[in-house]
């Protein structure tokens, strides 16, 4: 201690010490306390007295852990093993009609020329149907590769890039149970059938496919799958109906193709437990089931299969009861149910794809239209109007046992008048025809010529001579009709093709030709388009011009007339018209307008024609 | 019908994690052929760590719950095992400590990814593999021949994830 000396004895003093004296000992002052009475005790050291306690207990509550995998439930999907196809022959560059192919290795990178880098390609993602309701179902779509890269893959080579457009059709018929594809004419509808069908074997989702086209289309259509999917096994129905009945019923085939014909001849016949059952049918040109009640409709709707696709360029030609019967094929609207203009859009866009020219094809070469309007000859002149003042008097005379039938025939013998003058053969028609073929043939163009009637065809055809001029109609036997078209391509020295809109309307590519004549008109629009895009379609490399005749003051004229009225009605449709101010098609009432005569009814007069004006007489 | 006589075959797995709000981590496993063609998928339910796996595992938790714990369960599962398992999320590479299959992370071909070591440029695509495991890229080189150069190897793990979304929206949603 130095400056304050406070031993044990005194800090353990107890609290009789006055205040006053410890203040002056915190000061450091020395203090003396004296031990007085009990005071010694204080001095005496404490006893301590210790207590062992163990260590060694074992406590009531130990929180432990140990790491453990938490149990984890898994959903699985098996994705189907698809087909495997013997690879093709060769690697040999071949052309299809009009196109020249060539194989293609993997797609490549698009090189960004301003940068130099590389772009990310467009690729195209097949999307779930809508009416996959199951998990697994939309996994199965989702899942699979981008169209562009599975298309790529070594085994399943294209002979050339589809167009971004032509992708998106693929994967969209591939992922659709029930699809309409309308894509106008030339747009490559069989492509991307084709291509779709190829995905759906080798993914195993189809193993039997069936695929129903006219007749005349039955070589395109081999050819085409010669062309794009040259692995796939395809076999034609035909023979005797022994022969037919055994393709229809046999296993294993993987793709038949039959004609409309054949179909719903054989169908019928083979009894209800032999029917045959298949993943996918297909019906090209399906306008041919536009008639509901039609045999032919009926037995395609009889067909037992899980999936139903149409291609048809033209699924209104006349009436939007003709989409019904579509619909009805494709299982989306009740057996005979009959819905409005609304409920029609509504699943038009929903089952529909329908692609334009104008709208996917930017680059193609122009379509250019132009209406020749040409004065009768004299001759033409003279018959025409004997004819009509004659036949409207007749039709007069007849009262009310008039029908629509002694109109048409009417109709039928002053078109026939405006082709040519059947007394004198004279045409006004062909010599335009003679001075625009001049031109053509001078310059080594090539021209395909459409009537309604083969008798113009054989008619015109010496007259054409110096042309070298070809004949595919009807009338043309079915073997000799491709040689005549590889003729017509490969002659430089054929310069014209004489069809009927019958037989050439649908399904051939004669993209080569840069001019199309319609020499007289035919009941619908859809119908010329069909004949107009033989020549107007992808692999065309030069503008094609389209030349309608029309005959002035005519029946052509007003013909005309009722033709764009229904142009009208295609666009409402299939658009985003007005769907409540379309007109109807040329239908009876129609066929009597065009002499502004009235048709009969029982009860009286009751106005009709294009443009219906309140009249309550007789014919005019 | 028998194909052309190939006898190589070299099958991918492609796995992604995703979380699901509330829920935990869900995972899936895509397996494909080597162009890409699908063959199985597998994905799981979700998985929730609960307060004592956040704590005792700390920092290394997705790893654990990500590569351990889902990617390992995904791997048993499937039916056709993978010779490579590819994914974009580094975590997942934990995996290849509980198998014996390489197991990849994906980077683009220009990234930073491509300078390192145990690495290996594999179509369009720079995998890096587990850093306790890079012998991996020269044993799966071998086999680097059987995918094209122009494969995008990033391309099958948007799948994964769009197959994810779906069965989050159509399952677990509800």
């Amino acid at each position: 201690m130095s400056d304050f000396e406070f031993d044990h004895a005194t800090a353990n003093a107890p609290d009789v010490i006055d205040p006053a004296l410890i203040r002056e000992a915190k000061r450091g002052t020395r203090v003396d306390i004296a031990q007085i009475g009990f005071n010694p005790a204080l001095g005496r050291l404490p006893t301590i007295e210790t207590q062992t306690v163990s260590l060694n207990t074992v406590l009531d509550f130990v929180p432990s852990w140990t790491a453990r995998r938490i149990p984890i439930k898994c959903i699985g999907l098996t994705l189907p093993e698809g087909m495997e196809f013997l690879p093709p022959k060769t690697d040999t560059t071949k052309s299809s009609d009009g196109v020249e192919l060539k194989r293609i290795g993997p797609p490549k990178k698009d090189v960004n020329e301003a940068g130099g880098g590389e772009k990310p390609r467009k690729v195209t993602r097949i999307k779930p149907p809508l009416d996959a309701l199951s998990l697994q179902d939309r996994l199965f779509y989702l899942l699979q590769p981008p169209l562009e890269s599975w298309l790529a893959e070594q085994e399943l080579i294209m002979p050339f890039e589809p167009f971004g457009y032509q992708y998106e059709g693929i994967a969209w018929l591939f992922s659709s149970h029930s699809a309409l594809l309308a894509d106008e004419m030339g747009l490559g509808k069989t492509m991307q059938t084709i291509t779709a069908i190829r995905l759906l074997l080798r993914s195993g989702q189809a193993r039997r496919i069936v695929l129903i086209c006219p007749k005349p289309l039955i070589p395109n259509w081999q050819r085409e799958f010669k062309t794009w999917a040259e692995e796939l096994p395809v076999v034609t129905v035909e023979g005797n109906g022994q022969r037919r009945r055994m393709l229809w019923t046999m296993p294993g085939i993987p793709i038949l193709i039959a004609n409309y014909e054949s179909m719903a001849r054989d169908i019928a016949e083979i009894p209800e437990d032999e029917q045959p059952k298949f993943d996918l049918l297909v019906l090209d040109e399906a306008q041919r089931i536009k008639n509901r009640d039609s045999r032919t409709a009926e037995a395609a709707r009889s067909i037992r299969r899980r999936r139903s696709w149409a291609l048809t360029g033209t699924p209104i030609e006349n009436r939007p009861e003709e989409l019904a019967a579509l619909f009805e094929f494709l299982e989306v609207i009740p057996k005979a149910a009959s819905p409005d203009l609304r409920q029609l859009s509504k699943l038009a866009k929903k089952y529909i794809l329908r692609r334009t020219k104008d709208l996917v094809m930017k680059d193609m070469p122009p379509r250019i239209d132009r209406d020749a309007e040409l004065e009768l000859t004299d001759a033409q002149e003279l018959a025409y109007r004997t004819a009509e003042k004659e036949g409207i008097i007749q039709l007069n005379d007849m009262g009310d046992t008039i029908t629509v039938q002694h109109v048409f025939e009417l109709v039928l013998r002053l078109k026939q008048i405006t082709n040519f003058d059947p007394l004198t053969g004279e045409s006004a028609k062909l010599e335009r025809l003679m001075a625009d073929m001049e031109e053509i043939g001078a310059s080594g163009g090539k021209a395909i010529l459409f009537s309604q009637w083969t008798k113009t065809i054989d008619w015109l055809a010496p007259k054409l001579k110096e042309f070298n001029p070809l004949i595919y109609h009807g009338g043309v036997p079915t073997k000799k009709r491709e040689p005549i078209l590889a003729k017509f391509k490969e002659d430089p020295n054929a310069h014209i093709l004489l069809m009927s809109y019958g037989t050439g309307a649908v399904g051939l590519n004669l993209q080569f030709a840069g001019y199309v004549f319609l020499f007289d008109r035919w009941w619908n629009p859809a119908i010329e388009d069909q004949a107009i895009n033989r020549a107007h379609r992808i692999g065309v490399k030069n503008p094609v011009i389209v030349t309608r005749f029309i005959s002035k003051n005519t029946i052509e004229e007003r013909i005309d007339r009722v033709l764009r009225e229904k142009r009208e009605l295609f666009a409402a449709i299939l658009g985003d018209g007005d769907n409540n101010n379309v007109s109807l098609g040329l239908n009876a009432t129609e066929i009597f307008g065009l002499f502004d005569l009235k048709a009969r009814h029982k009860g009286g007069s009751k106005s009709i024609g294009p443009k219906p004006v309140e009249q309550s007489t007789d014919a005019a | 019908m028998s194909g052309a006589g190939k006898t190589e075959h070299l099958r991918l797995g492609f796995m992604e994690t995703m979380e699901v709000d509330g829920r935990g981590h869900i995972g899936g496993l895509l397996i494909t052929n080597q162009n890409g063609r699908p063959l199985e998928f597998q994905c799981t339910t979700p998985v929730k760590p609960n307060r004592t796996q956040e704590i005792l595992f700390g920092e290394s938790l997705r790893a654990w719950l990500l590569g351990e714990l889902i990617g390992s369960t995904l791997l048993d599962r499937v039916a056709i095992k993978p010779n490579i398992i590819i994914t974009s999320d580094p975590n997942l590479l934990e995996l290849r400590n509980h198998t014996s299959i390489p197991v990849a992370c994906a980077a683009d071909a220009k990234s930073k990814v491509a300078e390192q070591g145990g690495t290996l440029r594999l179509g369009s695509s720079i995998l890096r593999f587990h850093g306790s495991h890079e012998v991996d890229a020269e044993l799966l080189s071998q086999q680097k021949h059987l995918i094209p150069d122009s494969a995008n190897l990033a391309e099958p793990l948007e799948r994964v994830r769009e197959a994810l979304a779906e069965t989050v929206k159509t399952v677990f949603a509800r």
